[in-house]
């Protein structure tokens, strides 16, 4: 069978979502997500813009602002708490990886050790 | 179609009161939700629990769910004779013979009973009238740092919800091919427009998003878009400086060792890491260690006692300087 491939695309700091795509991506209520911004949550490209641009990387954020809201039935507010716990998380076990990356004769890092970002 | 026993998933009794059932869930959902748990196999257990709360949560599917009996997980079972009459009336299941039961997950059953068969996989608005945009699907994707580096085409076999002409959810083979972009990084999100679920009254597809796993490298270690290897040296080669032939993910290349070279030192070959979508590419760390022989024979014996001799380098010399203040 011939199946046509299909190009994956970087959820990164490189490429843009408008606010209507990313509620599309997000699931996420008009409502919801312009409280996420309001609560520093996720940040426009240019906040005083007329109409918010996000880089796409905020698709990522948005998804999971949607998942904690809806599986822990929390509001924007608590979600962007959370969010911003998260965050720190993942940046220290970001840290702790390039420390570990760097660290002479540490070894490649066994499967049980790779840390998720 | 397999039984699950939603009860024993949520750890309640079976005549558990809604409040009880929402305890559970909060508790397991802390422990497994993917988003806050480092938990093993943390995605699989909170889509179990996920689903036992969302049918014990509603009166309505908890009493479908109650009708089909008490089996053991993962046996095979039919719903009674009657049920599709007691609770599937009006639904697509109301005139299913009993044979139409065994590629449908139970999940899909209850929640098709409800009207509330899409939705939660991926966010898009669900259970409403009119067109409804196809569900997404996440995949976790392991791949080699060779083809993290160099992009690769991957083939995934995923096993999705897709709903007949009648509305009934079936569990389907899908297979799908996706180029993977140069330069991705472990724990980077990708999304695939149009790849998820096919979209009812004329809406448009869900998306496909691939979480990415980068295999652990027997010789390098990654950080973000940098890469480290370890890079062990004979003495002599510290001290007097060499050229070494080194690996990168792109073919061996020359690098010149500067003479006095101490263990721990990073050596940066630029450019030489993962790409960067912005073009500019990480860096290669050759991370030097100074390794010694175990075994020598008479001959180097000889030079290092000669070396010992001559030379009045004293490594320990911040000691006396440390035992002096």
């Amino acid at each position: 069978m011939n199946i046509d491939t299909a190009e994956a695309l970087s959820l990164d700091e490189n490429s843009e979502v408008s606010f209507s795509q990313l509620l599309v991506l997000s699931g996420l209520s008009d409502n919801d997500l312009r409280e996420l911004v309001d609560h520093g949550a996720l940040t426009p490209i240019d906040p005083n813009a007329s109409s918010w641009m996000f880089t796409s990387y905020c698709v990522v954020v948005a998804r999971k602002a949607s998942r904690l809201s809806r599986d822990f039935e929390l509001d924007a507010h608590a979600v962007s708490i959370l969010l911003g716990f998260v965050e720190k998380i993942e940046a220290l076990e970001s840290e702790l990886h390039a420390l570990r990356a760097g660290a002479l004769g540490h070894g490649p890092a066994a499967a049980s050790d790779t840390v998720s970002r | 179609m397999k039984y699950k026993d939603y009860y024993k998933i949520l750890g309640v009794a079976r005549d558990a009161s809604a409040d009880d059932i929402k305890k559970a869930y909060r508790k397991l959902a802390r422990k497994y939700h993917p988003d806050v748990s480092k938990e093993k196999n943390a995605e699989e257990n909170f889509k179990e629990v996920s689903e036992a709360y969302e049918t014990l949560r509603d009166p309505e599917k908890r009493a479908a769910f109650d009708q089909l009996g008490s089996h053991a997980a993962g046996q095979e079972f039919r719903p009674p004779p009657d049920w599709s009459q007691h609770f599937a009336s009006g639904s697509p299941f109301e005139t299913m013979g009993q044979s139409g039961f065994e590629d449908i997950d139970l999940a899909d059953l209850l929640a098709g009973l409800t009207g509330r068969a899409r939705g939660r996989s991926g966010g898009r608005a669900g259970g409403r009238e009119g067109p409804i945009p196809g569900p997404d699907y996440e995949a976790m994707v392991r791949i080699s740092l060779e083809q993290a580096f160099h992009g690769a085409e991957i083939e995934l076999d995923l096993s999705v919800t897709e709903y007949d002409d009648r509305g009934l959810a079936h569990r389907v083979p899908h297979r799908i091919k996706v180029r993977i972009p140069k330069g991705v990084t472990d724990g980077q999100k990708l999304r695939v427009p149009g790849k998820g679920g096919k979209g009812m009254q004329g809406a448009p597809p869900g998306d496909l998003y691939l979480d990415i796993q980068v295999q652990p490298h027997p010789l390098f270690r990654t950080s973000g878009q940098d890469l480290y290897v370890d890079l062990p040296l004979a003495p002599w080669e510290a001290v007097l400086g060499t050229s070494v032939e080194l690996p990168t993910l792109a073919g061996a290349v020359s690098l010149k060792v500067p003479a006095g070279t101490r263990a721990g030192q990073q050596l940066r070959l630029a450019a030489r890491g993962l790409s960067r979508p912005s073009g500019k590419s990480g860096d290669l760390f050759a991370i030097v260690s100074i390794v010694v022989p175990t075994v020598v024979n008479e001959r180097e014996r000889s030079l290092y006692r000669e070396l010992s001799e001559s030379s009045n380098f004293d490594p320990r010399a911040h000691f006396k300087l440390g035992a002096a203040a």
